[in-house]
C-alpha cells in the first residue's frame, strides 16, 4: 500500500481542490496510519503558532524616526526646489503671454520670495543640523511640536499644488507665509537654546 | 491579531497621515512586537531582525498616506514587514544550507524540552525554507502571496514547505512514512 506523502498531506490541509485530493481522502479515510501522520502535521503548525513572541532587546524608535525625519526634511527641501521652479515658469507665462486669467504678478513675486525665504531657514536648520545634537527636554519639546505643525503645513501645502486649479496664489501664499514663520521660530529655538549654551 | 492591537487605530492613523511623529510613534508602539517577531522568526540573528523593525517602520512612516484601510492595518504592516524580511535574507545570503547554527539555536533555547526541540527544529531550516513554513503555517499566507513577495512560483512555496515538514517530521522524532 502506498501512503500519502508529505506533499499530498500539505495539499489535503489547503482551501480548495487539487487534483488528487479526492484519491487522497479516500486513501485516509481507510488508513490510521496517514490519519495519524495528518495529525501530527496539524499538531506541528499547532506548536508553531504557540511559540512564545520575541521582543527587541533595544529602541529602534528613536533612530527610526530621526531618519524619518532627516528623509523628510530632503524631501521637503526637494518639493521647495521644485514648486519654486514651477512659480517661476508660472510667472515667466504670465509676463509673455499677459492673460489676464492668469496669476496677480505682485502675488506670484511675493510667493517667490516667500518660498526664497523658506529654502534659507530651512537651509540654516540643516547647517545647524540639530538631528546631530543633543538638546534638552524643553527645546526638543518645542522643536518637535513646530515640526509636525511644519509637516502638517507641508500636507497642506503639496495637496494645494495637486490641485493647482482650485488653490488660488492667495491660499498658497497664506501657507508659504505660515510655513515661514514656523521655520523662523524653529530657527530661534535652535539658535537661542545654541547661544544661551554658549555652542 | 489586527489593529485592536491599537484601541483609537483610526485616529492615530489620521493623525500620522498628516505628519504627526507622535501618532507615528504610537503605531511603532503597538506593532513593534509583531513586527520583530515575525522578522526575528525569518531571520537567522536578532541584529537583523531589528534592522527589519527599523526598515519595516521606515517604511510605514513614509508611506502611510498610501494606506487605504481597505484591509486590517496589521494585514498591512505585516506584508511590509514580511517584504523587508525576504530582502534581507536576499540581500545577506546566508548559506542556505540545512545546517545545525548551534551558537545561534543556543542563544534562543527556552525552558522547556518541547518549545527547545521545536525552536531548533525551526532553526536547523534554511532561510527560504523557515520564511515559507513561517508565512504560511502561522501567518496564514497563501503559497500564491508568499510567492509574490519571494519573486517566486507557487510551486516553489508548495514544495519548500513540503520538504521542511519532511525534515522537521524527522528532526522531531517522528520518522516519516516510506
Amino acid at each position: 500500500m502506498n501512503h500519502l506523502n508529505m506533499d499530498a498531506l500539505l495539499s489535503l490541509r489547503e482551501p480548495g481542490v487539487e487534483p488528487g485530493d479526492a484519491a487522497a481522502r479516500e486513501h485516509l479515510d481507510g488508513c490510521p496510519q496517514c490519519q495519524g501522520e495528518l495529525h501530527r502535521l496539524h499538531q506541528r503548525v499547532a506548536r508553531f503558532k504557540a511559540l512564545p513572541t520575541l521582543s527587541p532587546a533595544r529602541d529602534r524608535w528613536p533612530e527610526t524616526r530621526a531618519r524619518f525625519k532627516a528623509d523628510r526634511q530632503r524631501r521637503r527641501a526637494r518639493m521647495v526646489g521644485f514648486t519654486g521652479l514651477a512659480t517661476a515658469a508660472t510667472v515667466a507665462a504670465f509676463l509673455v503671454v499677459g492673460d489676464i486669467s492668469r496669476p496677480d504678478p505682485i502675488e506670484a513675486e511675493q510667493l517667490t520670495q516667500m518660498m526664497e525665504q523658506s529654502q534659507v531657514l530651512e537651509g540654516a536648520i540643516n547647517d545647524y543640523n540639530p538631528e546631530g545634537r543633543v538638546l534638552d527636554g524643553r527645546t526638543a519639546r518645542i522643536a518637535g511640536e513646530l515640526e509636525d505643525r511644519i509637516a502638517r503645513l507641508d500636507r497642506e501645502l503639496e495637496m494645494a499644488e495637486l490641485q493647482q486649479q482650485q488653490a488660488t496664489d492667495q491660499d498658497l501664499l497664506r501657507l508659504w507665509r505660515e510655513r515661514v514663520g514656523l521655520l523662523d521660530a524653529l530657527v530661534d529655538v535652535h539658535v537661542t537654546r545654541a547661544s544661551n549654551a554658549g555652542l | 491579531m489586527d489593529s485592536s492591537l491599537l484601541t483609537n487605530a483610526e485616529a492615530v492613523v489620521s493623525r500620522a497621515r498628516s505628519g504627526d511623529t507622535e501618532a507615528l510613534g504610537e503605531l511603532f508602539r503597538a506593532f513593534e512586537v509583531p513586527v520583530y517577531n515575525l522578522a526575528r522568526r525569518i531571520c537567522r540573528t536578532t541584529e537583523d531582525a531589528e534592522d527589519v523593525l527599523q526598515e519595516t517602520f521606515f517604511e510605514v512612516c513614509k508611506s502611510i498616506g498610501r494606506y487605504r484601510e481597505e484591509g486590517s492595518l496589521w494585514g498591512w504592516i505585516r506584508t511590509i514587514a514580511a517584504s523587508k524580511a525576504l530582502m534581507r535574507l536576499r540581500r545577506n545570503k546566508y548559506r542556505d544550507t540545512d545546517e545545525l547554527y548551534d551558537e545561534v539555536v543556543g542563544s534562543r533555547r527556552e525552558d522547556t524540552a518541547l518549545r527547545m526541540d521545536l525552536e531548533a527544529a525551526l532553526e536547523r531550516l534554511s532561510e527560504t525554507s523557515r520564511a515559507v513554513v513561517w508565512l504560511h503555517d502561522v501567518e496564514g499566507y497563501t503559497h500564491e502571496e508568499i510567492a509574490n513577495m519571494m519573486g517566486k512560483t507557487p510551486s516553489f512555496s508548495k514544495s519548500q514547505l513540503s520538504r521542511a515538514h519532511a525534515r522537521l517530521r524527522g528532526w522531531l522524532g517522528e520518522e516519516m512514512t516510506p
